[in-house]
Order: C-alpha cells, then sequence, then structure tokens
C-alpha cells in the first residue's frame, strides 16, 4: 500500500521520532509504514489520519494489482 | 523603499494554486477535511528509568535469580539430608516468575509491528529449535555423545535473538 506520511510529516516538519511519539508506536514502525514495507492496522490507519487532520484515502492509496476487488459490490445506484 | 513594492525575484515570489484566481477553470477538489480531533500526546521521556525501566527490571530480577540459585545451591550442598530440602531447591523459581512476569508485560507494551516481528521470531525460534534438537537426537541414536536438556532452552533463547535480528531487518 502506497501513502503520503513522508510528504506529510514534512510538510509539518516532524521527525520520524515526534510522529512515533503521538502516535505511541516506534520509530521503526513509522519507518517501515512510511516506506511501505509494513501496512498498519485500521485502528492505527486512523489514528494516522486524525493526527494529520484528513481522510485516510487522502494519506493511503490502495494498491489496485492486489487481487481483492473481484468486482465492484453493487452500489445503491446500480440496484 | 516600502513594503509594498514587489518582490523583483519571481523564484522568491508566492506559489499561488490554479485555482485560487478568480478566472480560474479549475475547480478546486480538496475534500473537507474532517472535524479537527486532539490527539492525547504523550508525555516526553522523563528519565533513564523510564526508557530503561523494562530492562532495568528485568536486569534486577535476573540478578535476584543467580542470587537465589547461587544461594539454594549452597545450603543445600551442606544439607544434603535436611526435611526442608524441596523448599530450598524449588526457591529460585520464585524470581523466575517475576522474571516471566516482567517478561510478558513488555510483550503486551509492544507496537502492533513489534507484536508481529515478535511472533515471526518466536515461530522461526520454536521450528529451529525443533529442528536442531531432533536432528541432534538422530545422531545421538548413532553414537555422539548425550547432551544434557538444559540445553534446550539457551538454544532456543539465542534463535529467538537471530530471528528477531532478521525479522526486524526485513522491516527496515
Amino acid at each position: 500500500m502506497k501513502n503520503r506520511l513522508r510528504v506529510l510529516r514534512a510538510e509539518l516538519d516532524w521527525s520520524q521520532a515526534h510522529l512515533a511519539e503521538r502516535l505511541g508506536v516506534s520509530r521503526q514502525t513509522v519507518n517501515a509504514i512510511e516506506t511501505g514495507k509494513y501496512d498498519p492496522s485500521l485502528p492505527l490507519a486512523f489514528t494516522i489520519a486524525r493526527t494529520f487532520n484528513r481522510h485516510i484515502e487522502e494519506i493511503f492509496e490502495f494498491n489496485e494489482k492486489v487481487p481483492a476487488a473481484r468486482g465492484l459490490a453493487p452500489t445503491r445506484a446500480g440496484l | 523603499m516600502s513594503e509594498q513594492q514587489p518582490n523583483p525575484d519571481p523564484a522568491e515570489a508566492p506559489i499561488e494554486p490554479l485555482y485560487t484566481h478568480p478566472a480560474s477553470p479549475f475547480l478546486r477538489t480538496d475534500s473537507t477535511a474532517p472535524k479537527h480531533v486532539d490527539m492525547p500526546v504523550l508525555p516526553a521521556v522523563a528519565s533513564t528509568w523510564v526508557t530503561y525501566r523494562t530492562q532495568i527490571e528485568f536486569g534486577l530480577a535476573m540478578l535476584a535469580y543467580l542470587m537465589i540459585l547461587v544461594g539454594s545451591v549452597t545450603v543445600l550442598q551442606s544439607n544434603p539430608n535436611a526435611p526442608w530440602r524441596y523448599v530450598v531447591a524449588v526457591l529460585p523459581v520464585v524470581p523466575a516468575a517475576l522474571v516471566l512476569s516482567i517478561f510478558v508485560r513488555a510483550l503486551t507494551h509492544l507496537d502492533e509491528m513489534q507484536k508481529r516481528i515478535q511472533m515471526q521470531a518466536f515461530g522461526f525460534s520454536l521450528g529451529a529449535t525443533a529442528l536442531l534438537t531432533f536432528g541432534y537426537g538422530f545422531l545421538e541414536g548413532v553414537g555422539l555423545p548425550h547432551l544434557s536438556w538444559t540445553f534446550v532452552l539457551p538454544l532456543m533463547a539465542i534463535l529467538w535473538g537471530v530471528g528477531t535480528a532478521i525479522f526486524t531487518l526485513r522491516y527496515r
């Protein structure tokens, strides 16, 4: 999963350690999320979004190559 | 020289987003920001004790374990037939239980990625220990010297450390 964490962090001039402290995780975890090597849990992703005052989709980008969506679920408009 | 004077260097001028110009055909498509929620900020690290509390507690508990173990063995050697020897022999289990509780508490305080790393390291350590002990067991069957069972736990601990290093590097 791609994310804009590094950019958002740079905008606020926060260090990885500072962000880690705000999120209550280790600096290594922040680094692993930024480099895309670790996908955070949903609660942590929400905490990150709230910390930056953004929506989750503005920070994390779902990789469409992952074969998770086998046909989209029918929307209300499509029914 | 007034402050109204425009900056002669265009590189120094502030950059305006395209949509701010009145005649701009661009629409601002940013979604509205969610309601601001004040996140609790953890207090700054106060002292070495706070930072290394678990390590210090662990070290003290291990020290207590070693002291009681040595004391217990010394007392038992001089009183091999005393009726209370069972109680003295089992006494080192008390500080060992303290070590266990500190260890388990330290595990619960890890963050989610560290927990995943530890889970993988424990799995690696368990499997690799099984592999090595069974392998050596087969070799004992054909004549290699018998090793004490007390080697199993140190082997597992070393492999756990190796596993932690491997899986930490994988997330770096």
